[in-house]
């Protein structure tokens, strides 16, 4: 009822906040990074954070979901939710890897590739690429514009997508695995030295965090999450909006889905499952408002680092993996009640 | 023509008379093991005299297979095949057959009435508990080959839920406890993939980031073995140092024991529960005896042998 003076609101509350929401998740993170280094101490006389190639693993291990998450905050900013990114993730990779195939395999014809008889092995690296932008601006746009113009709720649009991409996941080479791809195509998952999935998260996390603040298409995309009725009578097309915002969430899918593809040298048509659901666990943690309009990228990257943080953490203490599940539950309830705290808080100071 | 014709036909009535017609439903034709599995029956059925299968595809329907069933029954087949939809849903299938009398075999999935079958009523699979058996133990010969009294290991496991998971894992335990393992095997930990290539990877480099000395890798399936390796062979392990397990024997593994990283899986013979099918029914046809648990058993594929596969599943 006082949606009308909320957007007003906001800003004033942004301008004398005391102190960021992605302190809070930031605190978070240390703070459960020294409870691991102190158990890690305590029980195996070894340091938790203290090791390249643990700091490597726990970014690497939420870099492709992170992919996803960086997509997803920004339809959650604009109110919205995406349920279908973990199947578009299954549909592209099975899709595109179906083009990014090698012609031999240990020095034999590999005649079991998708295209074969068509020939269609051993293409140029753009091919797959562009095959599996096109897929993921496809399932977006689809999204968005059921969205926009029939009015139906996201969660049921993209839990439509949900369905039906997995469907065509599991349609295309009726369950079989796609693998062998060829040696350019392995770069993106493993190139760098192994950092490039890392390096594709941060840098499109780092531009549209820019985007976000900087350009019309963020403000735009804050307004339509604060009070979609006031940014259209301000002259916002809304419509228009929403659908570049879940178009842009499924282009960052199929990009998660070429990363995946790319480091497991493998499509298969179960990838992404649950994808949909840690992504948007990564940006709750990291203080995303489901109810829209408040949030940041840099929040949902602390959100998938915390995420990082615990699944080796939990590795690295050697907590059995059935308490693992359960605990990470709490932890994802944990993070959306001290959001919740910390907003009522602010409300009212 | 007319005489043509005639003769024809009872050519045909001669034949269909003599043939031992075996009425066989698949729960889905478009499934890889299965359809392994089906062109193995079909393969056995072409080397026999006067044996004719009919094959349906119940695309995965529970309803639609038991039409089939039913369709066969009054068709007046010798016996039936079933590779059932949905295996709780068996005792209705077994109930007609056994009421007209013609013998019934499930095949590869477990019917749940398997412990009440009637007479002429048979189950044809795969022991499920051989494969993590046969993959540990291969295992633990690698590992005494290679001069070792004492080994540690991780385990991959599958998805906590399913049954094939629990029985894989909890085969491993068995043989690393008994006495036929021969090393001394510490298991380091044992953690969940889901069966997932790249939940493995993201483990097994957790893994190495502790540091922890390890000589084998025992996994619940191919995936999260192939996703081991990857990650072993990202971080410059020396491949040569570990032992490597899987089982499924998919076509990326074999790849993998070709290249020389992976060193052990285990292959459920899909035609060869088709051909066992088809011989079960065949027999009960003839009204001798069938056990009511027919196994086929699983093969251990090893750097050795795994060019005998390659053409396999």
């Amino acid at each position: 009822m006082s949606e009308a003076i909320s957007t007003g609101g906001a800003l004033e509350r942004q301008a004398r906040r005391p102190r960021a929401a992605e302190w809070n998740v930031l605190m978070a993170l240390v703070g459960i990074t020294a409870i691991f280094e102190v158990l890690g101490w305590i029980l195996y006389g070894q340091s938790f954070v203290w090791n390249a190639q643990r700091l490597y693993i726990i970014i690497l291990q939420v870099s492709i979901v992170g992919i996803i998450a960086v997509g997803v905050t920004q339809v959650i900013l604009t109110g919205g939710i995406d349920l279908s990114s973990g199947s578009i993730v299954g549909a592209t990779a099975m899709i595109a890897m179906s083009f990014a195939q090698a012609g031999m395999r240990n020095g034999q014809d590999f005649t079991q590739a998708v295209f074969w008889n068509q020939g269609w092995v051993d293409l140029p690296v753009i091919v797959p690429l562009v095959v599996a932008l096109a897929c993921g601006l496809l399932a977006g746009v689809v999204n968005g514009a059921l969205i926009a113009y029939t009015k139906i709720p996201p969660f049921i649009a993209t839990l439509g997508m949900m369905v039906s991409a997995r469907g065509v996941a599991n349609w295309w080479t009726k369950g079989q695995p796609v693998s062998n791809p060829t040696e350019a195509y392995t770069f993106f998952g493993n190139g760098l030295s192994g950092y490039m999935p890392v390096v594709t998260f941060l840098v499109l996390a780092a531009l549209f965090q820019l985007a976000l603040t900087y350009t019309k298409y963020g403000k735009h995309t804050y307004a339509i999450g604060s009070n979609a009725e006031a940014a259209r009578i301000s002259g916002i097309n809304v419509e228009r909006h929403l659908v570049l915002v879940y178009a842009i969430a499924g282009v960052l899918a199929a990009i998660a889905a070429v990363v995946v593809t790319s480091k497991n040298l493998t499509a298969q048509a179960s990838m992404g499952v649950m994808y949909e659901l840690d992504a948007i666990a990564m940006a709750v943690i990291g203080g995303i408002s489901l109810s829209g309009g408040r949030g940041s990228i840099i929040g949902t990257v602390l959100g998938a680092l915390i995420f990082g943080v615990i699944i080796s953490g939990f590795t690295f203490l050697k907590i059995d993996a059935f308490y693992q599940q359960m605990i990470k539950g709490v932890i994802i309830v944990g993070a959306v009640i001290l959001d919740q705290a910390r907003q009522r808080k602010r409300g009212r100071g | 023509m007319k005489t043509f014709l005639i003769a024809g036909f009872a050519a045909l009535m001669g034949t269909s008379a003599l043939a031992d017609d075996i009425g066989v439903s698949m729960a889905k034709f478009d499934d890889n093991f299965l359809t392994v599995l089906r062109n193995g029956m079909i393969e056995q059925a072409k080397g026999m005299e006067g044996v004719n299968l009919q094959v349906e595809d119940a695309q995965n329907d529970v309803a639609k297979q038991l039409d089939q069933i039913n369709n066969f029954i009054a068709a007046g087949v010798k016996a039936i095949i079933v590779n059932p939809v949905d295996t709780s849903a068996t005792q209705a299938m077994s109930d007609a057959a056994a009421k007209a009398n013609i013998p019934l075999v499930y095949v590869n999935r477990q019917p749940i009435n398997v412990d009440t079958l009637p007479d002429n009523q048979a189950f044809v699979a795969s022991n499920e508990q051989e494969s993590g058996t046969l993959e540990t133990k291969e295992v633990c010969r690698l590992l005494k080959d290679a001069g070792k009294t004492e080994a540690g290991a991780y385990v991959i496991m599958g998805e906590l839920s399913n049954q094939a998971a629990v029985q894989r894992t909890q085969d491993i335990m068995d043989v690393i406890g008994g006495p036929d393992c021969g090393v001394k095997i510490n298991i380091l930990d044992k953690q969940t993939s889901n069966w997932n290539r790249d939940e493995a990877q993201n483990l097994m480099t957790n893994w190495l980031s502790t540091g922890t000395k390890f000589d084998a890798v025992i996994a619940n399936n191919d995936e999260s073995a192939i996703g081991a390796i990857q990650a072993m062979k990202a971080a410059g392990t020396d491949m040569k140092a570990v032992v490597v397990g899987g089982v499924d024997a998919t076509q990326d593994a074999l790849a993998a024991m070709q290249a020389g990283d992976l060193d052990v899986t285990v292959f459920q013979d899909a035609a060869g529960q088709g051909a066992g099918a088809l011989d079960a029914a065949l027999k009960l046809a003839k009204g001798e005896k069938v056990d009511h648990k027919v196994y086929i058993p699983f093969q251990l594929v090893t750097p050795a042998n795994v060019a005998d596969f390659l053409k396999k599943n």
